[in-house]
C-alpha cells in the first residue's frame, strides 16, 4: 500500500477513536450539568406527569451507560435525536447553521494563508531591512490579541468611524438567494447574482478578517522564522551560486522546505478558528452555529449540545487530516518512506 | 593569452558590532585556461570568502567591504552590474560545495534541480529535453540508471551518488571556471577519492579551469597543477605543485605538510598558531608558467 494511503488509513482510525472519546466525554458532561432537561423543555407550567413522560421518552431515567448505548445506536443510523429547543431533528438544525460557520472559517483560513504566508516570505527575503521589521511588529501585534478583541476593534473602525462594511448578518435581506450549498459566496454565484455576491463578500470580510488576524500574524511569524533558517542552508547558497533569481529562490527553493514545518501549526491555528468563530459570530450577529450552540446550552437541550460538539470535533479532525495529507504531499520524506509518517 | 581568472590585490573587511575585522589582506591569484589551481590553507584563512567574492555573492552583504581587481577571461567583473554578475553564475562560473547531499534541495527531485541548472544557459528549456540532457550528463559521471536518479530526491541517494550529480551539474553549462570548495570532504575517504578522480578526468577532457579549495595536501598534490598557500588572508607561497612539494619554502607551508591530516576528515590540520615565521614574506616558485 502506498505510504500516503497507509497514513490516511491510520489517521482516519485515530480520528474515529478521538471522536468516540469526545462523544463519551460530552455525553457525560451534558448529564452532569444541573437542571432537568425535560422540565426546562416543557416549561414551568407542565405537570409532573408530563415531565416524567418526557424523561422516559428520552431514556433519562436509565443508567448513563444505557443512555449512551441508545445514543450510539441512533448515531449509527445518522440520527442525532430531536432538539427540545427547535423541536426539529438536530441534524436538520446543524445542516442549517453549520454552513454559515464553515463559510466564515474557511474564508478566514484563506485570508490567513493568503496574507500570512506571503508576508512571512517577504519578511524573510528582506531580513534585517525595514519591510522585515515592519512585518515583524505588525504580526506580533496580530498574535497578541484574541480574535474577539479584533472583532470589536474592527467593528468600531470600519463600521462606526469609517462605515465601509456592514456590521451584522451574512447578506442584505432584500436579496433572495436559493440555498444550494449553504455557502452564500457560492450560492450567489450559482444564482448568477453578482450584486448579491459582492454584498455577501462585504458582509463576510470583517468577521473573517477579525477571526484571521492572529492566524495571519502566526503564519507570517512562522514562515519567516523557518525561511530565515532555510536561507542558511547549503542548498540555498548553491541556488545563489548558480544564479537562480532571488525571487524564485524565495518563492520556491526556500519557501517549500520552510512550509513543511510551519504547516502543522498553521493547521492547528486554522482548526482553532472554529472555536474562536463562536465569539466572532456573536459580535457580528453572524447566523452560524454559535447562536444555536449558546441557545441549546442555556436550555440544556442534550441532543443538540452533543450534536453541536460532535460536529465541531469532526470538522476539527477533518481539518487536521487534510493538513497531515498536505504535509505528506509536500514532504517527499513522508511520501516515500517505507513506514509512512513517523 | 589572458587568464581565465585573475584576482589582484583582493581585500575584504567585515564591519561588525565589535568594529571592523579584516579577513583578506591583498590576495592575488591567477588561473590560466585549462589549469587546475589549488588554494590551500587552514580553516578560517579566507578560502571560501575568496570563492564567494569571485561569484559576486559576498558583495551583496551590506556589511562586507570588498576591494581589488577581479577579471574573468579578461573582463573586469567589478564593472558589471549585480544582474550581469548574477548572469555569469551557473553559466560561466559554477561551484561545487563541501557536502553534496545538503547542497541539493531536499524537497525537489534531482531532475527538477538539474532542469533549473540547465535553464540558466537555456531559459525555457522544456522538462523533457532537460531530462534527456541531464541523463547524458549523468552518464558522463558514470551514473547509468539515470532515469531513477532523476526521479529521486537527494535523501534517497548515497553521498557518492549525490557528489556525482553535483559534479555533472557543475559542468553541465560548460563553465569557463569551476570553483570546488573542499569538494567531498563530508564523504568517506574512498568515495571522495573516486569522485575527485572523476572530476579530474572530466575537467581535463573539457579543459575547464578549476579553482580547487582544500586543506588536504595529499589531495591537492594529486589534483592541482599549481598551488597557492593562504595563511590568515595572505598568500604565503605559490608555485607549481611539484616545486612546492619538493621544496616548501615558507615556514607555514612546511608546518602544513608536517601536520597529519585527521583521518576522520573533519577539519584541516592546524599547525601551531602564532609562529612569527608564518608571517614571513611570500615565497614564489617560478616555473609552470608562473
Ligand atoms: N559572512 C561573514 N561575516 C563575518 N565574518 C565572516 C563571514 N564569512 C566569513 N567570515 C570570516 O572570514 C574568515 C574566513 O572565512 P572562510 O573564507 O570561510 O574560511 P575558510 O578558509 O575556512 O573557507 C573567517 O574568520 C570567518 O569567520
Ligand atoms: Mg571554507
Amino acid at each position: 500500500m502506498p505510504a500516503v494511503l497507509r497514513l490516511l488509513a491510520r489517521r482516519l482510525g485515530i480520528s474515529l477513536i478521538v471522536l468516540a472519546g469526545v462523544s463519551m466525554l460530552i455525553f457525560g458532561i451534558a448529564r452532569v450539568i444541573p437542571g432537568d432537561p425535560a422540565r426546562i423543555a416543557l416549561g414551568p407550567n407542565a405537570t409532573g406527569e408530563q415531565v416524567a413522560g418526557l424523561r422516559q421518552a428520552l431514556h433519562l431515567d436509565d443508567p448513563v451507560a444505557v443512555q449512551y448505548g441508545h445514543f450510539v445506536a441512533d448515531l449509527l443510523r445518522g440520527d442525532l435525536g430531536v432538539s427540545l429547543y427547535t423541536n426539529r431533528p438536530v441534524t436538520l438544525d446543524i445542516a442549517q447553521f453549520l454552513p454559515a460557520t464553515l463559510e466564515l472559517v474557511l474564508f478566514a483560513g484563506v485570508l490567513m494563508v493568503g496574507i500570512g504566508l506571503p508576508l512571512g516570505m517577504w519578511s524573510a527575503s528582506q531580513r534585517g531591512r525595514w519591510p522585515d521589521h515592519l512585518i515583524r511588529v505588525v504580526s506580533l501585534l496580530g498574535v497578541s490579541a484574541p480574535s474577539f478583541v479584533w472583532a470589536v476593534m474592527l467593528m468600531l473602525m470600519f463600521a462606526f468611524f469609517l462605515p465601509v462594511f456592514p456590521i451584522a448578518g451574512r447578506i442584505t435581506d432584500s436579496f433572495e438567494i436559493t440555498r444550494v450549498t449553504g455557502f452564500l459566496l457560492i450560492d450567489t454565484l450559482l444564482a448568477g447574482n453578482g450584486a448579491a455576491f459582492v454584498d455577501a463578500l462585504r458582509h463576510i470580510f470583517l468577521p473573517a478578517f477579525a477571526l484571521a488576524v492572529s492566524g495571519i500574524g502566526q503564519a507570517a511569524r512562522l514562515t519567516r522564522a523557518n525561511m530565515v533558517e532555510t536561507y542558511d542552508r547549503p542548498y540555498i547558497e548553491m541556488a545563489r551560486a548558480y544564479g537562480f533569481p532571488a525571487g524564485r529562490i524565495a518563492a520556491k527553493y526556500a519557501f517549500k522546505p520552510s512550509l513543511i514545518p510551519s504547516l502543522t501549526i498553521i493547521g492547528l491555528d486554522f482548526a482553532a478558528m472554529l472555536g474562536n468563530a463562536f465569539l466572532v459570530e456573536a459580535v457580528f450577529a453572524w447566523p452560524g452555529l454559535s447562536r444555536y450552540g449558546v441557545a441549546v446550552i442555556l436550555r440544556k437541550d442534550l441532543n443538540a449540545i452533543i450534536g453541536t460538539v460532535l460536529i465541531i470535533s469532526a470538522t476539527f479532525l477533518i481539518v487536521n487530516l487534510i493538513v497531515d495529507l498536505l504535509i505528506a504531499f509536500l514532504n517527499p520524506r513522508i511520501r516515500h518512506s517505507e513506514r509512512g509518517a513517523r | 593569452m589572458s587568464a581565465v581568472l585573475e584576482i589582484r590585490d583582493l581585500h575584504l573587511r567585515f564591519r561588525g558590532h565589535s568594529g571592523v575585522s579584516e579577513v583578506l589582506h591583498g590576495v592575488s591569484l591567477d588561473i590560466r585556461a585549462g589549469e587546475r589551481v589549488a588554494l590551500v590553507g587552514e580553516s578560517g584563512s579566507g578560502k571560501s570568502v575568496t570563492a564567494r567574492i569571485v561569484l559576486g555573492l559576498l558583495q551583496e552583504l551590506p556589511y562586507a567591504e570588498v576591494s581589488g581587481g577581479l577579471f574573468l577571461e579578461g573582463a573586469d567583473l567589478n564593472r558589471l552590474s549585480r544582474r550581469q554578475w548574477q548572469g555569469l553564475r551557473g553559466t560561466s562560473i559554477s561551484m561545487i560545495f563541501q557536502d553534496p547531499t545538503s547542497s541539493l534541495n531536499p524537497v525537489f527531485t534531482i531532475g527538477a534541480q538539474f532542469a533549473e541548472v540547465l535553464r540558466r544557459r537555456d531559459p525555457g528549456l522544456p522538462r523533457g529535453a532537460a531530462d534527456e540532457r541531464a541523463g547524458a550528463l549523468l552518464r558522463s559521471v558514470s551514473i547509468h540508471d539515470h532515469a531513477r536518479v532523476l526521479d529521486a530526491y537527494p535523501f534517497q541517494l548515497s553521498g557518492g551518488m549525490n557528489q556525482r550529480v553535483v559534479i555533472a551539474m557543475a559542468l553541465a553549462n560548460h563553465p569557463s571556471l569551476l570553483i570546488a570548495d573542499e569538494p567531498g570532504t563530508a564523504l568517506d575517504v574512498t568515495v571522495q577519492a573516486q569522485t575527485l578522480k572523476l572530476m579530474h578526468d572530466l575537467v581535463e577532457r573539457s579543459g575547464t579551469a578549476v579553482l580547487f579549495i582544500s586543506h588536504n595536501l595529499g589531495v591537492v598534490r594529486e589534483f592541482a597543477d599549481r598551488v597557492f598557500v593562504i595563511y590568515r588572508g595572505r598568500i604565503v607561497e605559490r608555485g607549481p605543485t611539484a616545486a612546492i612539494f619538493e621544496a616548501p619554502g615558507h615556514a607555514y607551508t612546511r608546518a602544513l605538510m608536517a601536520a597529519v591530516p585527521r583521518i576522520t576528515g573533519g577539519g584541516p590540520p592546524e599547525p601551531n598558531d602564532g609562529e612569527t615565521a608564518f608571517l614571513d614574506p611570500m615565497v614564489v616558485h617560478e616555473g609552470g608558467g608562473a
